[in-house]
């Protein structure tokens, strides 16, 4: 695997998809030069501007770089993986910029977007991912000048994918970016999601993301920082009062724009055709291997000319990226070159957001962007080398339209379900233009809650703006019926099946409204509460998470409702059937990187469409559930990335493979939802797809089933065997069937094998090993004896001498059991132990209470009792001198219990004497007083570890300064501890048992 | 057993068919009450259990009139169960009165009032006690008892009937009335009673949330008996908290609301109150503790006031069994604290008395003297340690010496007292 940074980032150019991807940007850019040329007039004093520069002139050095490594990569027999790293590079990259983006632009915009949005509830990965869509779109559309019309009908069989790959495709990239590029990428992906959640500055989030590539790149960062910040708030502003002065009307002359878009875009792709305009400026410059001549070609260009546009639009919305781009050396240039294309392809997006949303108070965006696009020529012409400014002409028409269509569509996409592509088609037909994603936005539609609920979209209630008023007075009478939650709560689920099924039927704007009945709506619930429930669950039937919130909180969720997606225009349609297109790809291209060494990009998604509902289908069920998934996953892929470089690919891939298959255990029941998901009747190519889900996730389903059957039917008294198996070694196995009586060792063997362990000078996870088999042999015969008692005996005193606590707790209360039973052993002893164990660990009073009063007169007379008793007593009352002359007069094991308490109550000890004490109190005494037998040198270390403040007296005798000390003490984070805070399992171990 | 002819036991189960369903059609729930009392052994109950001892077949007798095969599934295991209980099979009678439980709270869901919530009390009750008694019996031959976890998952069960949100919702709208939560208290105070009994006592801790953060209950509208039991029972789990404020505004509650009548109720609630109390510095009167019969805490009481550290812990002693089984012990023993703070002041005082300026400086010899008078060796480290503790807990302001081995005392109020406060706070 190579882990350069520079190798790889410098491979891009061959793989189709990054081709695509820069076509997006290209598109993306055209938007943004105008954008940018727009502000700049506003607010050309801008100190940005400086930045700004700088910025170009890296992009342009970077893209120098950029050409120059790809010779080498030519020559180099690149491997698929090697090629699609770039891909995946700059696709992680581009998402997370978008998500910057969308960041930046929410959070200075306005909190009707966010909160409407559903996918910002949801997670960061939405986001991303939709944006990796868009870019990905714009280059399908390039590779395919084809009319508007025919992108559609492309797009539509993809739609579900696209559903699920929304919410997968994002997080699908950090993780493979991570594992097959290098490490540095992947982390900024994580490093990414956090900031979105936390920051939505974009140089927060910039700074994390780099933070890992290059320190020098993260200062830089930092130090930008507030810079940025401020720039980017200016822009908000500026924009803002933009939009104040625009109009309604602008978005309207926007909107009408688009067909014009599309025309454009037809237009200039046609005579080029696919391949052509693009390859002849950059072929040029670089000799790419075969197929992919195209492709690099137009990446190269968007490249240099990308860097000018981006910049400048930093200054407005994203500066973090600006400042990287200078900081960085020249191999992190080629990097950043990358990403800087894609922040710009992202960089559009938000406006057109706006742009898309007519209803809504800001128009921000909207003005500049219609201004950008008449000004794009130019500003594209000047930043961009001339190599560059040919292929601008054709870009320039593709990308805005698909963009757009994308943004709204991704946009509604997101939050969704799969169901949503189901329910998407019937909403598309049945809505009226009119309603648009504008209305999602502007509805409050936000809240955690809203997250769980797919189902509001699922029912696609048209929002406010589109529905008739007499709807909205008719929903508001319902309410206002309703004198408790539950009534809300079932009043609602009522109004929605109302309005859904007259939306279904196409009565929505014809029915009278005002005179419906609420009855309908409202008797459901009181008067039969039978059939309601049922409502309710039918209901729920689209989206099972919903439930349980919509009982308490209805109100919330009320809007929600209605602001449920309106993802209805043709125009949107297209582009969100390409954007599935997109996503796919790109899916395949982070999943199967190998496989998709396709010269041709467009044909790969549709390879990989079946290998990639794994893993969409299992992210949307998280992203459904909470945007913490999302994180795990990221911080899951960041461990496998943290792992040492020398894992190799292989591994990782194999990883990969155990992931997918441990993520199907959950498409199990997420099969199971789905089918009952759509009722509807849905669009052909949809339900094919669905259909082919189906069928591809039944037998796993079936084979599960099968398999708890067979587990639940098992009659273990059947299965009580005798063993033959004569070996008095043998290695613990989980049994996974019915045992072999050839493998199991019977009674006399197994008194063999105990004096074996025990007489055995090997590590402790040896015998625990052997022990585990021994105990296991003994279950499986139904062996209860003396023997028995023995084995679990020996196992509970090493797992003690070893500080197993989690097998002692086992053994132990086998023994409970077996001392129950009337079998004889050493119960004192182990009464002591049990004593012990809940005075210090568990904690537990009322346990305490029972277990001391549950021992008996003999028992209290047993040395080992009573000095687990007086043990007690000293811990209970804090009394560290007992306790210490106790620890070194331990009878038994007793010690080795205790010397898991030992830590604490010396910590105890010494806060408690330095807060009592003044002004000193000696080393050499808390030496003695603390059990450290005398041995003051590993006292002093001690303290010091704790922070104590110690000083020497005059005759070097070291003191412990207390009232320094009150205060300076910790309790340090214990060196040994593993992340999973289970020491057992700790990789080291674990090697050692394999090995 | 007297002899009873077929005729009589005919006679007899048919008058108590017709009881009941009168009782259940007229919804006359003091009758509906006292026709399933088990345990208050009333005469009528136990020559109706004669009586289907010799008339065996009573299910057909049920079976002949449609008025009483409505509740033929009820009464049917009511009898067997009452069979059971007379013949003294009492893990049969349990499992019979299981059924006939179930199958009456099914009923009573489908009740459209809670006129019936006296009734079901009396279920509940009687479950309990008979799942006591069939463990008594289960332990005597030697099986595990199981019957109370089955009654605790039982009353659970009759819990969830009663605050079903979704039920009491329904008959507040529909009915306007009697809405069954009211009920829910009660049941919780017997689920209580049953794990603590189990000692499962954690899993209160679900009925609590239920009870305290459910909207459909208004602690307010509960009747004050239950309210009552309540709050002891929640005291007593704040006392193996140790958490003793709560313990005690929970407790006090308890006893300023329980019927002053009952001196058994109100010793059981001063038998946790007092411990609390006194981990709070407040010392009861000697005349409580005599007039509820609370001897075992005298001794207690007196070693707190007089900083005999020796007499506590004869008195913990002493009564270990009972204070370990009450759950008091632990609580007791943090007492000791206080008796080392009195013995300081003590020793404070004498000192004072005859070299006032240096009062304030105990030596710990001294203190290790003063213990060795009580019977009690200890050395100086540990002394020392005692102190320390001492003065981290605020029980003794000052600081220790340990150099001189002194402990030095402020200057002003030396001893705070707690006034309420738990130690170390």
């Amino acid at each position: 695997m190579n882990q350069g940074g520079g190798n790889t980032q410098t491979v891009p150019p061959l793989d189709p998809n990054s081709i695509e991807n820069r076509y997006g940007v290209n598109g993306s850019q055209v938007q943004i030069s105008p954008y940018q040329y727009s502000t700049g007039s506003d607010g050309a004093s801008w100190t940005t501007h400086k930045v700004d520069n700088q910025v170009v002139q890296n992009g342009n050095y970077s893209s120098s770089n950029y050409y120059h490594p790809q010779p080498t990569v030519a020559t180099v027999p690149a491997t698929g993986n090697v090629q699609e790293t770039p891909n995946t590079a700059s696709f992680s990259s581009s998402s997370t910029s978008g998500t910057a983006n969308t960041s930046q632009d929410y959070s200075g915009y306005t909190p009707y977007q966010t909160s409407s949005d559903p996918p910002q509830n949801y997670s960061n990965t939405g986001y991303s991912s939709y944006y990796s869509g868009y870019q990905q779109q714009q280059p399908s559309q390039s590779s395919y000048p084809q009319p508007v019309g025919a992108y559609q009908n492309t797009g539509a069989p993809y739609q579900p994918i696209s559903s699920f790959q929304n919410p997968g495709s994002y997080a699908g990239t950090p993780s493979y970016s991570g594992t097959y590029y290098n490490p540095a990428d992947y982390q900024t992906t994580g490093g990414y999601q956090t900031t979105n959640y936390s920051n939505q500055t974009a140089g927060g989030y910039q700074n994390t993301n780099y933070s890992n590539q290059t320190p020098t790149t993260n200062q830089g960062n930092y130090t930008s920082n507030p810079y940025q910040n401020y720039t980017h708030d200016t822009t908000n502003s500026h924009s803002s009062t933009v939009a104040a002065t625009t109009t309604p009307v602008h978005y309207q002359q926007n909107y009408q724009q688009w067909p014009d878009y599309y025309s454009q875009t037809e237009v200039p792709c046609a005579p080029g055709t696919e391949k052509l305009p693009a390859p002849s400026a950059v072929s040029q410059s670089f000799p790419v291997p075969g197929v992919t001549n195209e492709m690099p070609a137009s990446n190269g260009q968007p490249v240099p000319s990308y860097a000018q546009p981006w910049r400048q639009e930093t200054n407005l919305s994203q500066p973090p990226s600006q400042q990287p781009a200078a900081a960085v050396s020249a191999s992190n240039d080629a990097y950043w070159m990358h990403q800087t294309q894609n922040q710009q392809a992202h960089y559009p997006v938000p406006p057109q957001n706006h742009y898309q949303s007519p209803l809504e108070t800001k128009p921000l965006h909207k003005t500049p962007f219609q201004g950008h696009q008449r000004t794009t020529y130019p500003q594209e012409m000047n930043s961009q080398s001339s190599v560059h400014q040919a292929p601008l002409g054709y870009r320039q028409p593709t990308q805005t339209t698909p963009s757009v269509d994308t943004q709204r569509v991704s946009k509604v996409q997101i939050p969704t379900n799969p169901r949503i592509a189901s329910n998407l088609p019937s909403g598309y037909t049945k809505m009226d233009k009119g309603s648009s994603a504008a209305g999602a936005i502007k509805t409050p539609a936000y809240v955690s809650v809203s997250m769980p609920k797919p189902k509001s979209h699922a029912t696609a209630v048209p929002e406010p703006g589109t529905l008739p008023k007499s709807l909205c007075g008719f929903v508001e009478r319902a309410f206002a019926r309703c004198k408790d939650d539950k009534e809300n709560a079932s009043c609602q689920a009522a109004l929605k099946k109302v309005i859904a099924d007259a939306r279904d039927d196409g009565t929505l704007h014809t029915r009278d409204w005002d005179t419906e009945p609420l009855s309908t709506v409202l008797n459901t619930d009181v008067t039969n509460t039978e059939s309601s429930s049922t409502l309710i669950s039918s209901l729920q039937n689209k989206s099972p998470t919903k439930r349980p919130k919509s009982r308490w909180e209805p109100l919330v969720e009320k809007p929600f409702v209605k602001a449920a997606p309106a993802f209805s225009s043709g125009v949107k349609f297209g582009g969100w059937n390409q954007q599935n297109q997109n996503n796919k790809k790109s899916f395949e291209s982070f999943q199967k990187a190998d496989a998709v060494t396709d010269s041709k990009p467009t044909y790969s998604w549709q390879n990989s469409a079946k290998k990639s509902f794994q893993r969409p289908v299992k992210r949307q069920r998280f992203s459904g559930g909470a945007s913490n998934a999302i994180d795990d996953e990221a911080s899951s892929d960041s461990d496998k990335d943290l792992t040492p470089s020398a894992m190799s690919f292989a591994t990782s891939a194999e990883e990969t493979k155990r992931r997918d298959s441990r993520s199907k255990r959950f498409e199990k029941v997420q099969g199971h939802s789905r089918r009952n998901e759509i009722p509807r009747p849905m669009n052909p190519n949809v339900g094919n797809l669905h259909s082919r889900r189906g069928t591809a996730l039944r037998p796993g389903e079936d084979f599960d089933e099968n398999g708890c059957r067979s587990v639940e039917d098992i009659d273990w008294n059947a299965l009580t065997v005798k063993g033959t198996c004569q070996e008095i070694e043998k290695r613990y196995f989980r049994l996974t069937s019915a045992p072999d009586p050839s493998a199991v060792r019977p009674e006399d063997v197994l008194e063999k094998a105990l004096l074996m362990v025990q007489d055995s000078q090997k590590n402790y996870l040896y015998k625990c090993d052997q022990l585990k088999s021994i105990r296991q042999d003994l279950t499986v015969q139904r062996i209860h004896n003396h023997l028995t008692v023995k084995v679990y005996e020996t196992h509970a005193r090493l797992a003690l001498e070893a500080g197993d606590l989690p097998e002692y707790n086992q053994c132990l209360s086998q023994l409970k059991i077996l001392y129950g039973e009337g079998i004889e052993g050493c119960s004192l002893e182990f009464a002591a132990y049990s004593l012990l164990y809940i005075t210090l660990h568990s904690n537990n009073n009322r346990e305490l209470l029972s277990s001391m009063s549950r021992l008996s007169k003999e028992a209290k007379k047993d040395e080992a009792v009573r000095h687990a008793l007086s043990v007690r007593a000293a811990v209970t009352s804090g009394n560290y001198v007992m306790f210490f002359r106790l620890y070194k007069t331990a009878p038994n094991m007793n010690s080795f219990l205790m010397d898991l308490y030992v830590e604490k109550m010396r910590y105890k000890a010494v806060t408690v004497m330095s807060r009592s004490c003044r002004p000193t109190i000696p080393v050499s005494y808390l030496a003695y007083v603390l059990g450290f037998t005398d041995d003051m040198e590993v006292c002093s270390e001690w303290l010091k570890a704790h922070g104590a403040s110690l000083i020497a007296d005059s005759n070097g005798d070291m003191l412990l300064d207390t009232k320094a000390s009150t205060t300076s003490l910790f309790m340090p984070e214990p060196e040994d501890a593993v992340a999973h805070g289970d020491k057992n399992l700790d990789v080291n171990d674990f090697f050692t048992r394999t090995s | 057993m007297a002899y009873v002819s077929m005729g009589e036991a005919h006679r007899r189960i048919t008058e108590y068919l017709n009881r009941f369903c009168g009782a259940v059609s007229y919804q006359d729930s003091p009758m509906l009450c006292r026709l399933l009392s088990f345990s208050s052994n009333s005469p009528s109950l136990l020559s109706l259990a004669d009586a289907l001892n010799v008339f065996q077949d009573a299910s057909s007798l049920i079976r002949q009139s449609d008025k009483f095969s409505e509740y033929g599934e009820i009464l049917a295991h009511l009898f067997r169960s009452l069979q059971s209980y007379r013949v003294g099979n009492l893990v049969e009678a349990y499992l019979a009165f299981e059924n006939f439980a179930n199958a009456f709270v099914q009923e009573f869901r489908n009740w459209e009032s809670a006129w019936a919530l006296e009734a079901l009390y009396v279920v509940c009750y009687e479950i309990r006690i008979l799942a006591e008694k069939a463990d008594k019996e289960l332990t005597s031959n030697g099986k595990s008892p199981e019957k109370l976890k089955a009654a605790g998952s039982l009353l659970m069960k009759v819990f969830g009937v009663l605050a079903d949100p979704y039920l009491v919702f329904f008959f507040l709208k529909l009915y306007g009335k009697g809405p069954k939560r009211v009920g829910a208290l009660y049941v919780t105070c017997q689920l209580f009673k049953t794990y603590f009994k189990l000692g499962t006592v954690n899993l209160c801790r679900s009925v609590i949330r239920s009870i305290e953060t459910a909207r459909i209950f208004d602690y307010e509208e509960f009747p004050r008996r239950d309210k009552v039991t309540y709050m002891y029972y929640t005291g007593r789990l704040e006392v193996f908290n140790e958490n003793f404020p709560a313990a005690d505004t929970k407790l006090s509650y308890a006893l300023q609301h329980c019927n002053p009548k009952r001196e058994r109720n109100i010793r059981m609630i001063l038998k946790y109150l007092i411990p609390v109390k006194l981990s709070l510095g407040i010392i009861p009167k000697d005349e409580l503790l005599q007039k509820y019969n609370l001897h075992e805490y005298m001794n207690v009481v007196q070693a707190l006031r007089k900083g005999d550290l020796r007499l506590l812990r004869h008195a913990l002693q002493e009564h270990e069994d009972r204070f370990l089984r009450s759950g008091v012990y632990l609580v007791l023993e943090k007492l000791e604290l206080q008796v080392y703070q009195r013995l300081m002041k003590k020793i404070y005082i004498i000192q004072k008395l005859s070299d006032p300026a240096r009062a304030h400086q105990l030596k710990l010899e001294v203190i290790a003297k003063a213990l060795r008078w009580l019977e009690i060796d200890m050395d100086l480290d540990e002394v020392e340690c005692i102190m320390t503790i001492l003065i981290y807990k605020n029980l003794v302001k000052g600081y220790l010496a340990h150099k001189s081995k002194v402990v030095v005392l402020s200057k002003q109020d030396p001893f705070p007292k707690l006034n309420g406060k738990p130690v170390g706070s």
